[in-house]
């Protein structure tokens, strides 16, 4: 568990499908995602199962539940390709539950998740793409501190045009600079 | 076998095995790879990656030629990977990896053959690839090509003791047209 200002990360569990399955599912939430089609739910019980194999370790992919303080689980954040030669990760982050949206429970995650990732896990560099017509998202993302590195030309095709993504990144140094001071609560 | 101006593009062979074998040794080749490339390759494991793309057919997700001269020389590999059928997009990759053949127009005739297959015969939209930014010949290369930069990752890769840029490049069909119209 990994406590935050709004929010904490936690492990994802098995009972936590339902809610999974649902966000999945709806079109709004998956709308700027990398899934267009619809998820059965036996395949979204065996992706659960399947982050059970063992303890979560750096390298591949490493997903955390977000959940606010009164205990409310609203989505998950996360690693992927996380390298250790490089000492870089990508990250990736879904609020579901969208009486969420645009309260400052994303950027919570994402900053403790930024935290761990530097001050635990001892990354270099962090980055994502975004959907360059995801207005909220990337204003998040300059909170927190990512700098636009590029815009990716019609990258993607969804809802009926070629759509440009932009592509974010954050050095270490970048992410103390700017939140030196501000540990998370639970150090 | 596809025909280019310089080079063939034709199925790989596991009679590229020693070929294969001795370049993803050479340091002077493999810097410019990244991923496992960044260790040495054993015989076997180079044998069971070579293996695997001869024996599958080759589809829209698995495109993997060898590159030859005109004279039937193997000097390196062209491929197209993380094909996505709606986005219309792959990420291009290649390796010449017969020094001897570096700097005469191959590698870049290569990569407009290649190009051109994917945009002509697999119908994409859109090309990718990623290059590192100690890699001026291939950068200069890819921009004979048409390829645009489009996004500079900051110390993204470390090599030989340092942090350096990883450079994603985009090519999209309509401008490989014109510039194939005006060549």
């Amino acid at each position: 568990m990994i406590e935050a200002t709004l929010v904490r990360l936690r492990e994802i569990e098995e009972s936590d499908v339902d809610r999974y399955f649902n966000w999945i599912n709806d079109r709004e939430v998956t709308r700027h995602l990398q899934m267009r089609y619809q998820v059965p739910r036996l395949a979204e019980e065996t992706w659960i199962r399947g982050r059970h194999s063992g303890p979560m370790a750096f390298g591949g992919d490493m997903n955390f539940a977000i959940q606010t303080k009164d205990g409310r689980h609203i989505g998950s954040v996360g690693f992927h390709y996380v390298n250790p030669e490089n000492r870089k990760a990508t990250l990736g982050i879904m609020i579901g539950d969208k009486e969420f949206w645009s309260k400052g429970y994303g950027t919570d995650a994402m900053l403790t998740l930024l935290r761990f990732g530097f001050d635990e896990m001892n990354l270099r560099r962090i980055d994502l793409s975004v959907d360059a017509d995801n207005a909220r998202a990337i204003a998040c993302y300059r909170k927190c501190g990512f700098v636009e590195e590029g815009r990716l030309r019609e990258h993607r095709y969804s809802r009926g045009a070629y759509r440009d993504q932009l592509w974010m990144g954050i050095l270490r140094e970048e992410f103390h600079a700017r939140h030196r001071g501000t540990p998370s609560p639970s150090t | 076998m596809i025909e280019g101006r310089l080079v063939n593009l034709r199925a790989p062979d596991m009679a590229d095995l020693q070929r294969n074998h001795r370049w993803m040794n050479d340091r002077e080749v493999t810097r410019f790879l990244g991923g496992a490339a960044r260790y040495v390759m054993s015989l076997g494991a180079e044998e069971a990656w070579l293996r695997e793309r001869c024996e599958r057919m080759m589809s829209f997700d698995n495109v993997f030629f060898a590159v030859e001269t005109k004279d039937g020389v193997h000097i390196g590999n062209t491929n197209f990977f993380n094909a996505g059928p709606e986005d219309r997009r792959a990420e291009l990759g290649i390796m010449i990896g017969e020094r001897d053949y570096w700097s005469k127009g191959l590698g870049t005739d290569a990569v407009l053959t290649i190009a051109r297959f994917g945009f002509d015969d697999m119908n994409l939209h859109r090309i990718i690839l990623h290059v590192f930014s100690y890699n001026p010949r291939a950068i200069a290369c890819y921009r004979k090509c048409g390829f645009v930069e489009e996004v500079r990752m900051r110390q993204d890769m470390f090599h030989e003791g340092a942090y350096h840029d990883t450079i994603v490049m985009g090519l999209l069909r309509d401008d490989f047209r014109r510039l194939e119209e005006g060549a």
